[in-house]
């Protein structure tokens, strides 16, 4: 596949003005250099951006039982969750850069209507973890991440179904429910949603479902009933799995 | 696309500024400035008479040559910086005989070679669209200043006189009107063997014509992009012969057809010259080089004999998905998507790599280039639509891209060669930046000023 | 700083579907036109693989949408209730950006059928006096199905619209929807291929001796070049479709459809992120002469005009013309006005079956891919007799796409930890889902106006939307969770659970329903009840035109896109053939059945 220097330049003296492609430079931000190590840093290198350290062990406690490494498969921590949700509130998801943030808030206007909080989501889980490890100071005198698993598992279940009253832990206008929701919510996502957005690593929660990511192609496959998809996925990037 | 469009609109202006212009003219010299402007598309005047970001014809394109830069000249009527002191027969020995008001020789990356043919009428045409329908500009472009030897015009004299000894057109008796028109556009004002008739040692095109040998419109490589051969005829689905006629007929007008889509040097001009041809006109290119003979030497790159039963098994191993090397299973994840499992795309939209004559090109570097960068198809009157094509080269390796391109040139019957690392890794570093790529989720296509937010990791 | 631009012939407020439509209609008539867009620029680029595929961005974060921040909407379900905003989007999607809605909706395009455009004089006909509710408001269009027939089927060919025709010039086509219009061409294109559900829905349903037909799709089933010459890709089945912008050119929209034929027309310019605050009047309040907008850059701009098209998203047109004084307002208690009356939505409910015997590969999707039957419509059976005036169509459709909106998990399922891990993984690609969507009928108490307390960034009110379900539609649904039923009996499932609205039920925006949002300028023949004439020409301002599904006077069961196109021709027909060489009024305000 030689191309010699004449041969260049005689393409180019035929030269017209050449197809107009948006420029992006091929440098060294080359997605596949990114994974090649197929290893991010380590979770316990990973340096928060929004998290505060009892923050950060919190998050990277309670998304461990929200989804446990088990027989099933990888869970929160291998797929790098807590990352995930750490850039997630440090950006402008955080902020509720697009949410209608302005007042008067109808705190206690029916469900039905949907979020009416004044809290954005990084807010929510500043004020929603401070409240929790105050519950859980009260109720065993110890932190949230020193609890059994078990222990642990029974904090969230009681967040899950609103029982911790934060406003008596010194949080306002925030029910512990909404706190859980915010948190499982954003843990499925970190789950689930593509690498590129820091958790998933190695699309592993893609793999446990059997979801094909960005493939984005399966035309041949309309007419193939009931047969098992025999591929895994591919990210953004073009990581393959 | 922006520069496109810009392009797009500044030929308005110069139409629009034509018309306005001409408004004192009568009706006859109306009819004959439109029809010099007409002309000067089917000759591509515009491509390299004009700078990027430049004015229409103003010149100052710097065309780079194996010798150095040529720039392009002003030829707009401005009395000082472009043509407008030239008489009508100046005018007509600069585009036949490549020679200047001053005498002296025009560089030949002017193709007055293959203007020679032009007749009489069409040329004074020209001149009157030249004179009263361009708007003068008294933009001076940059001066040619080639090294020693080749600063030396006079030498062209003997290049000419080797080379370019091209008589005026003179229609074939036994073709009928259509292929003699044919003919003219194709050898004359198309100059279409520029590209795609291969040279000599000299730079000179070894055909000027086809009473000038098998190798006119046999195919060339342009810096690793197959030109390919044009020539038509016969039987055998070969080259350009596998298109019919209105297959020809639909690419010129529009940069696409059932079967293919433009990609390279030729998108500008089917941007800026064919898609402003009539369809009667572009019907007597066609017809002409279906009548041209398949040569020994035609680089057909297209159609070879693909055997179906090798469609078949490829199409088949992508749809099953079971037993894939890392090709095909890297075409599922990144090109099936358009292409589909049986390499046929969809009919004028999505070009087919079945027989694709880049896909199977010796060189595999046109084709390297456009999974690299990506690639988008011109905005034509009849076909608005500037389809892109994304890049790859942001996701793929080398050792991927090689993979990958080579189960495309290996898959459904192609014939193209096997391509390495290396191949892929040349045609990258040889990209300049601005021929980077469009589809990076992480680089382009923000929405909102947040949207890339947690988009860093990796 | 305030600026005055120099004058255009027609301004266009909004770039999606009917602003483009409008745009090639009115600059081929010659015209000077610009387009307005409040959003930012969305071109092919934005669209390329694999930047879609990505459902965080836009299957969660919904970042095709309006943003709230900007602008978002008021709910409450009574004049009781204090309305509070829609601080995030969870019930509808209003798009944003040059393409609009069009440029991530989902691609199921339906006309509307004769009836369903003369609803009222197909009640009086056909139900006993006193059977309607006294407070239902419904009307007619203005316009009949013989009207908008060629529009419609300009603009299938436009979209190439993809499926299987039932009803052509009169004969019934075997495989089609035998209860539609008749159609004077067969679609452009085949249907799409079809999936597992939709073959097990089709053998239920016909097994029911139902009339089971595809989904009429604007995804489409081979290439096809449009009227513009502008082109579209086969489908691939991608699974990412409603909500994001299609990756293979194969969803119709403005981008693919429409622009790129537009952006060479010389007479046409547009401007992105530039938010028309006001329709200015003129003195004497007969017409308008421009529009007053904010652009990028925080000036305020006054553009004039000889003629405005209004054609933002439903909502964005009532408030416009609420913000502009321009039509008197609608009062449900004193039952006067016009501007904001007859808002209505879309009667939605779903069952989701679980199969173990089955994979569905539910990344195998199309928006507009699916199974439908019309035998539950307005004008298919005896509704009277189940108490309600209504249908809805009843539907299956391959999917979802995408990981995080995918998973499903049986009832009473925890919500986390190993068991639902187990449950995720084993139940996904073993569901099938069963959809309605049905008609909503227009209330004297279901309105929009301005809220007295919520503003935009710049300090003008929000839209106020006044919503609840009725009686009528509810039966109407619960009817259709019965039909619904019987195909769950069909096919068998391991088991399956149930959406519906019961009768009591108040409306609950909390969760995605529809963005089927309709009404509020709506079209007629009587000033006294609509905001525009039968040519969507504003009563009082003849050079101002309504565009959009705001022009409906009540809910249809058939998706709208198809409708508010045909509506968009029809407009520009009349702009075109009649008003500009005679500027005024195309119907006399005194005398409706005179015009």
């Amino acid at each position: 596949m030689a191309s010699d220097p004449d041969d260049m330049k005689r393409r180019d003296f035929m030269r017209r003005s050449l197809l107009t492609i948006p420029a992006v430079s091929l440098g060294s931000s080359l997605a596949f250099d990114a994974y090649a190590d197929n290893g991010a840093p380590a979770l316990s290198d990973y340096q928060p951006m929004f998290f505060e350290a009892q923050e950060w062990q919190f998050i990277l406690a309670a998304t461990d039982r929200l989804i446990p490494r088990d027989e099933h498969g990888p869970g929160a921590l291998e797929a790098h969750v807590p990352v995930f949700i750490d850039k997630e509130l440090a950006g402008g998801y955080g902020r509720a850069e697009d949410w209608y943030m302005q007042g008067p808030f109808h705190v206690d206007a029916p469900a039905a209507l949907g979020y009416q909080l004044p809290h954005t989501p990084a807010d929510i889980y500043r004020l929603g973890i401070a409240a929790t490890r105050r519950y859980c100071q009260q109720r065993f005198n110890r932190d949230f991440v020193t609890l059994s698993h078990e222990d642990q598992e029974s904090v969230l279940s009681a967040l899950e179904q609103g029982r911790p009253d934060f406003a008596r832990l010194g949080v306002d206008d925030l029910p512990s429910a909404t706190f859980f929701s915010f948190l499982l919510q954003n843990t499925k996502e970190g789950f689930l949603a593509d690498p590129i957005y820091g958790g998933n690593r190695h699309m592993v929660g893609w793999k446990m479902l059997g979801f094909t990511g960005a493939r984005a192609s399966f035309r041949e496959w309309v007419d193939q009933y009931d047969r098992d998809y025999p591929l895994g996925p591919v990210s953004l990037s073009g990581e393959r799995g | 696309m922006i520069r496109i469009l810009s392009r797009m609109s500044a030929l308005a202006l110069v139409l629009g500024a034509m018309t306005a212009q001409a408004q004192g003219a009568d009706d006859h010299d109306q009819a004959l400035i439109e029809r010099g402007a007409y002309l000067a598309r089917a000759g591509d005047c515009v491509a390299c008479h004009t700078a990027p970001d430049g004015d229409d014809f103003a010149g100052g394109l710097a065309i780079e040559s194996p010798f150095g830069a040529i720039y392009s000249t002003n030829i707009t009527p401005d009395p000082d910086a472009g043509i407008g002191r030239y008489s009508e027969a100046e005018f007509a020995a600069a585009l036949r005989k490549g020679k200047r008001a001053d005498g002296a020789n025009l560089y030949p990356a002017m193709p007055y070679p293959s203007y020679a043919r032009l007749t009489d009428d069409d040329l004074h045409a020209l001149y009157v669209y030249f004179m009263q329908g361009v708007a003068p500009n008294d933009h001076q472009p940059q001066q040619t200043d080639l090294s020693f030897p080749f600063n030396q015009r006079w030498g062209i004299s003997a290049w000419n006189w080797l080379f370019a000894d091209q008589q005026p057109f003179e229609p074939n008796e036994q073709d009928s009107d259509r292929v003699n028109r044919g003919r003219y556009l194709v050898e004359g004002l198309g100059h279409c063997g520029s590209c795609h008739t291969p040279r000599g040692i000299f730079q000179q095109e070894k055909a000027l014509g086809d009473d000038d040998g098998d190798d006119y419109l046999a195919g060339a490589n342009l810096n690793g992009w197959l030109a390919p051969g044009l020539r038509g005829g016969g039987e055998d689905h070969l080259g350009v012969a596998g298109w019919q006629a209105q297959d020809i007929v639909d690419y010129l007008a529009t940069g696409r057809n059932a079967h293919s889509a433009v990609t390279g040097e030729m998108t500008s001009v089917i941007e800026n010259s064919t898609s402003h041809m009539s369809r009667e006109d572009l019907a007597a290119m066609a017809a002409y080089l279906k009548t041209l003979p398949v040569s020994d030497s035609t680089d057909i790159g297209s159609e070879r004999r693909i055997s179906e039963q090798k469609t078949d098994q490829t199409e088949q191993q992508l749809r099953d998905a079971t037993a894939l090397d890392e090709g095909a299973r890297l075409y599922l994840d990144n090109c099936n998507a358009c292409h589909f499992a049986d390499g046929r795309g969809g009919s004028g939209v999505f070009p087919a790599l079945v027989g694709n004559s880049q896909v199977n090109a010796d060189n595999p570097t046109g084709l390297l280039h456009t999974m690299l960068a990506g690639a988008q198809l011109p905005s034509t009157s009849e076909r608005p639509e500037a389809l892109m094509m994304p890049g790859f080269g942001w996701r793929l390796s080398d050792k991927e891209m090689a993979d990958l391109a080579t189960f495309v040139r290996q898959g459904w019957g192609n014939q193209g060669s096997p391509v390495t690392p290396e191949d892929v890794k040349k045609v990258r570093n040889s990209m300049d930046a601005r021929e980077g790529f469009s589809g990076n989720p992480e680089a382009t296509g923000a929405n909102h000023p947040d949207d890339r937010a947690g988009a860093s990791a990796q | 700083m305030s600026i005055t631009r120099p004058d255009v012939d027609v301004v266009i407020i909004g770039l999606g579907w009917t602003g483009s439509i409008m745009g090639m209609e009115l600059t081929d008539a010659g015209l000077n036109v610009l387009a307005l867009e409040r959003g930012g620029e969305r071109t092919k680029e934005d669209f390329l693989y694999p930047k879609p595929a990505d459902e965080l961005k836009y299957g969660v974060r919904l970042k095709m949408m309006q943003r709230p921040k900007q602008n978002t909407v008021t709910i409450r379900r009574n004049a009781e209730e204090t309305a509070v905003p829609q601080r995030h989007w969870t019930t509808f999607h209003p798009g944003d950006g040059v393409g609009g809605a069009g440029s991530h909706w989902t691609g199921v395009l339906y006309r509307a059928t004769p009836n369903e455009l003369a609803l009222k004089s197909f009640a009086d006909r056909t139900f006993e006096p006193g059977f309607l509710p006294e407070d239902m408001t419904i009307q007619d269009y203005g316009v009949t199905y013989e009207e908008l027939e060629p529009h419609y089927d300009f603009f299938e060919k436009v979209a190439g619209l993809s499926g299987q025709a039932g009803n052509v010039q009169g004969e019934i086509v075997e495989g089609g929807n035998p209860f539609e219009g008749p159609r004077q061409n067969p679609f452009p294109l085949p249907p799409l291929p079809r999936t597992l559900t939709d073959t097990l829905f089709t053998e239920a349903t016909q097994k029911l001796g139902w009339h089971p037909y595809p989904y009429p799709s604007a995804n489409v089933s081979g290439a096809w070049t449009n009227p513009y010459g502008m082109q579209l890709g086969p489908c691939n089945f991608c699974g990412f479709c409603s909500n994001y912008g299609c990756l293979n050119y194969s969803k119709a929209s403005p981008q693919t459809c429409v622009l790129d034929a537009l952006k060479q027309r010389e007479n046409f310019s547009y401007r992105t992120n530039c938010e028309v605050t006001r329709i200015v009047k003129s003195d004497d309040g007969e017409t308008v002469t421009g529009v007053r907008y904010r652009d990028g850059e925080g000036n305020d701009v006054y553009q004039p005009a000889k003629m405005v098209i209004l054609a933002s998203f439903p909502l964005s047109n009532v408030r416009l013309l609420l913000l502009s004084q321009i039509g008197r307002p609608y009062d449900p208690v004193a039952n006067t006005g016009v501007v904001g009356r007859n808002f209505s939505y879309q009667i939605t409910g779903s069952i989701d079956m679980y199969f173990k015997r089955h994979q569905f590969n539910p990344f195998i999707s199309a928006g507009g891919s699916g199974q439908v039957i019309d035998d539950f419509s307005p004008d298919t059976f005896d509704t009277a007799k189940h108490g309600f005036i209504g249908g809805s169509y009843i539907y299956t459709t391959q999917g979802p796409g995408g990981a995080i909106g995918a998973v499903k998990v049986p009832p009473r399922t925890p919500s986390w930890g190993s068991e639902w891990k187990k449950n995720a993984s084993e139940h996904y690609g073993h569901h099938m889902m069963l959809g309605t969507t049905g008609t909503n009928m227009s209330y004297r108490d279901v309105y929009l106006d301005l809220d007295p307390t919520y503003t935009d960034p710049h300090g003008d009110p929000l839209l106020r939307m006044t919503y609840d379900w009725k009686d009528n539609d509810l039966r109407m649904t619960q009817f259709m969770a019965e039909r619904m039923r019987e195909i769950v009996a069909e096919l068998k499932p391991d088991y399956h659970t149930e959406s519906f609205k019961q009768v009591g039920d108040h409306f609950d925006p909390s969760h995605y329903q529809s963005t089927h949002l309709t009404g509020g300028a709506i079209m007629g023949t009587d000033p006294n009840t609509s905001v525009l004439n039968r040519y969507l020409q504003h009563w009082d301002a003849h050079n101002l035109f309504v565009m959009g599904a705001s022009a409906f006077p009540q809910n249809m069961q058939h998706n709208p896109t198809g409708t508010v196109a045909a509506l968009t021709y029809w407009s520009a027909k009349h702009i075109r053939e009649r008003y500009l060489d005679n500027p005024g009024p195309l119907m006399a305000k005194e005398d409706p059945a005179n015009a």
